[in-house]
């Protein structure tokens, strides 16, 4: 019997013992071992991929078919978020500014060697118009006509953001003829980009070279794309040369690439901003301006970014990140760090913790918000935990709700939370006018259904409706720089941080940028090293 | 009660580290050294030190306050599932073990679609579809575990209640419900005892595997599995927010396994 017994235990104990072994072999592996080699005429790219399709007018997919080198549209963004000539060559607005000339390129042909006509851009400009309502939201046209390799779009009213609008993926020039025999959402399109599809699934996707690419000779033969949406793991996959490059990595892992000679980190400040929205419908606790105000004063957002996210993120304040010269610095924050200032408010709107639980509340309602969250970008949680944190000590009990990531597009429009966090590009377009459009302005009957927080404010509005008319850049930016300000007094959503954005590559290959747009990841310039 | 621990040495010492553990879960609040959900967040990821011992976490929480408390949510959350399962799968097996007959079809065959499901997949499908919570893993747990123990408890009273002294009572005109309590149960509460206790182990891992798949548990809870998965995205910068909730799991579950077959050796009549 004892005999019988000693044997279990030593088996349970070596069994232990191999369990210790394998966390030793795994945190050890880390190392960096960025051997690899391999083919040099196959690049293997470690991204994240949301799209299911690759059919570019179906949701935002469309960024998904730019990214991986597919499609190309008639204007592009560059480092500075300039707009730049692309499939277009030169355009121009007639002096009523109603009527949009774009000369496109001459010799451009598609993957599959047509060449691009002014009337296959109409075709395939109209065609995302009819596929996708997002379309509409951009710009409304009167008509669009093809004349030779010019595009005339004419436009009912005066619209300054034209050239910036079909710079968005969603109006990726796609072969719309082709369409006849082809399934775009599965095979992908026929584009104009340097890589064609030879396979698509969502985890995987296999690019091989465009032979009838208008720019210049295309550096690689095949392109592999496995989406690896672990941040962890796609750091890891780069480190143990699974892939050449991957975009994305957090902060928690970027560290070990810092001042590691086999890597090259390509890091800019993003468009993008994190903030929750904040839900302020009538029956809401955060319809109350002066909860939304403590709450936001609570959060000390320096130290989540700067401690917690390790620099990665500057600290938020406004709509619009400091990278766009919207008056960052001229803009006053109401609700900046402090938290004796959001106890006096929380008093003075009657919040009290009179049962003694630590959790302040009035009329019996307890002061408790549904956070809700998503886990594919690493930060999220990580906000909302130490906003948790920091919370309690205020007398806030946040329950956080993590949700998949396909739900929270939805879970916003309908308005199913008091807080819902999401990281969000600032100006798609080139300027935050979409931005600032899409989540503040009053929203009559789903009139303008991404806002589901039920802010309104008629002021808000009407100066919104001046700009989407108004040319002049100079007071452009002003009423840019008025709208935010009229969110920071109205403390309408808490503005987390500013992500800086970045992609790390091996030195096996070169020429890997990073653009602020976040549209532009493969590319022609990224080519083999010593070529 | 003394005399069998003398008689098993290793029962006794197995039993006095799950009283320890027991102890510690009590007092855990007491025990931590700092606050288990209040860090210093401009003092995060810190490696072992003095001050804290096993370092600091993600938000600057002390990890080894973090684990003492987590024993607290393991245990309270692993007896519990244990407890429901015994008392939901004994009462449907006594039920169906000893009025037989529509009773029994119905149960057993509701015991055996359940018992036709991957466990742990079935519990992640339950826990995702209720929500990530503490209720709602002991609730997924629990569904996916009861029809073990039913099916046990059931052929135990097949063979119990043909027995002279269950017909004698019958014949008596003793209540129904007096003869499940005072002559089915007392003969069949070792062997659930035994599984249960066995069961304490595999049931912790399952919390844990939950937790940290993010059905289980929810931030800012200290809980072991949860803890598991917010070090792994520092698995390289800061391993030990990953090795050490996972050297508490492997070393309770120990514990409890070896307890568990300790006890079944006491137990088993075969042993006396």
């Amino acid at each position: 019997m004892t005999k019988f017994k000693l044997k279990k235990i030593f088996k349970r104990l070596s069994l232990g013992l191999c369990g210790i072994l394998a966390a030793g072999v795994i945190s050890g592996c880390g190392g960096d071992s960025s051997g690899g080699g391999g083919d040099p005429t196959t690049l293997k790219v470690g991204v994240t991929n949301f799209a299911d399709t690759l059919e570019p007018t179906q949701n935002y997919f469309g960024w998904v078919v730019m990214r991986y080198g597919l499609g190309e549209c008639l204007t592009k963004f560059d480092e500075k978020m300039n707009i730049t000539p692309w499939l277009a060559e030169i355009w121009n607005v007639s002096d009523d500014n109603l009527t949009w000339t774009f000369k496109i390129r001459d010799g451009v042909k598609f993957s599959n060697g047509d060449a691009l006509t002014a009337d296959l851009v109409k075709q395939s400009i109209e065609r995302a118009f009819v596929k996708n309502t997002r379309a509409a939201t951009f710009f409304e046209y009167e008509s669009i006509a093809a004349d030779g390799q010019n595009l005339i779009i004419t436009t009912r009213k005066p619209l300054p953001g034209m050239p910036g609008y079909l710079a968005d993926p969603l109006f990726i020039i796609v072969d719309v003829p082709t369409e006849a025999e082809r399934d775009f959402s599965k095979q992908g399109p026929i584009c104009t980009g340097p890589y064609m599809v030879e396979s698509f699934v969502k985890e995987r996707a296999v690019m091989k070279k465009n032979p009838n690419y208008w720019a210049g000779e295309v550096p690689f033969e095949t392109v592999e794309i496995p989406s690896i949406d672990d941040p962890n793991t796609r750091a890891m996959a780069l480190q143990a040369g699974d892939v050449d490059v991957a975009v994305n990595i957090a902060a928690g892992d970027i560290d070990v690439f810092k001042g590691n000679d086999k890597f090259v980190i390509d890091e800019i400040p993003s468009l993008r901003v994190v903030l929750a929205r904040m839900n302020q419908n009538p029956d809401r606790i955060l319809a109350d301006p002066n909860v939304r105000a403590a709450f936001i004063s609570g959060c000390d957002r320096e130290t989540y970014n700067e401690v917690l996210l390790k620099g990665t993120f500057l600290p938020g304040k406004a709509p619009v990140p400091p990278s766009l010269d919207y008056g960052f610095d001229q803009l006053t924050d109401p609700n900046a760090y402090n938290p004796e200032r959001a106890k006096t408010l929380l008093a003075e709107s009657g919040w009290a913790d009179s049962d003694g639980d630590g959790i302040l509340d009035k009329d019996g309602r307890p002061l408790q918000l549904d956070f809700v969250v998503y886990n594919s970008r690493a930060e999220l949680p990580l906000y909302a935990e130490a906003v948790q944190a920091d919370l309690k000590k205020l007398g806030f009990d946040i329950k956080i709700n993590t949700v998949d990531y396909n739900l929270i597009d939805n879970m916003g429009i309908k308005g199913e939370y008091d807080l819902l966090i999401s990281n969000i590009i600032t100006a798609n377009t080139g300027d935050p006018e979409i931005f600032l459009t899409w989540y503040w302005k009053t929203n009559v009957d789903g009139s303008n259904p991404q806002n589901g927080s039920g802010y309104s404010n008629p002021e808000y509005d009407a100066k919104l409706e001046q700009l989407s008319s108004e040319f002049d850049a100079a007071k452009r930016r002003q009423l840019i720089i008025e709208l935010q300000q009229i969110l920071l007094n109205d403390s309408a959503s808490i503005f987390f941080g500013y992500p800086q954005t970045n992609i790390v590559n091996s030195k096996r290959v070169t020429g890997v940028r990073m653009y602020p747009s976040d549209y532009y990841w493969i590319t022609n310039l990224i080519k083999p090293a010593g070529n | 009660m003394i005399e069998t621990f003398k008689q098993n040495r290793l029962f006794a010492f197995y039993t006095a580290l799950v009283v320890l553990l027991v102890v510690v879960a009590i007092f855990a609040p007491q025990l931590a050294p700092q606050d288990p959900y209040d860090g210093n967040m401009r003092n995060v990821l810190q490696p072992p030190s003095e001050e804290h011992f096993l370092g600091t976490d993600k938000l600057g929480r002390d990890t080894f306050s973090r684990i003492i408390c987590g024993t607290q949510t393991s245990l309270f959350m692993t007896i519990c599932v244990v407890m429901l399962l015994a008392v939901v799968g004994g009462a449907v097996g006594v039920a169906s073990g000893y009025f037989g007959g529509k009773v029994e079809i119905i149960l057993m065959r509701i015991a055996d679609m359940m018992l036709a499901f991957p466990g742990v997949v079935l519990a992640i499908a339950i826990a995702g579809i209720l929500g990530g919570s503490v209720v709602n893993t002991i609730l997924a747990l629990l569904a996916v575990g009861w029809a073990k123990y039913a099916r046990l408890v059931r052929s135990l009273v097949i063979k119990l209640r043909n027995n002279d002294y269950i017909i004698a009572a019958q014949v008596n005109g003793t209540r129904t419900v007096n003869i499940l309590w005072r002559h089915v149960l007392p003969n069949i509460l070792p062997m659930i005892v035994i599984t249960g206790a066995m069961d304490i182990g595999t049931m912790m891992m399952e919390i844990a595997g939950l937790s940290f798949l993010g059905f289980g548990a929810q931030p800012p809870t200290p809980e072991w599995g949860l803890m598991l998965n917010e070090g792994r995205q520092y698995i390289q910068t800061a391993p030990w927010l990953m090795i050490y909730p996972g050297v508490a799991i492997f070393v309770v579950v120990a514990i409890f396994n070896l307890w568990g077959d300790a006890l079944r050796d006491v137990l088993d009549p075969r042993n006396e």
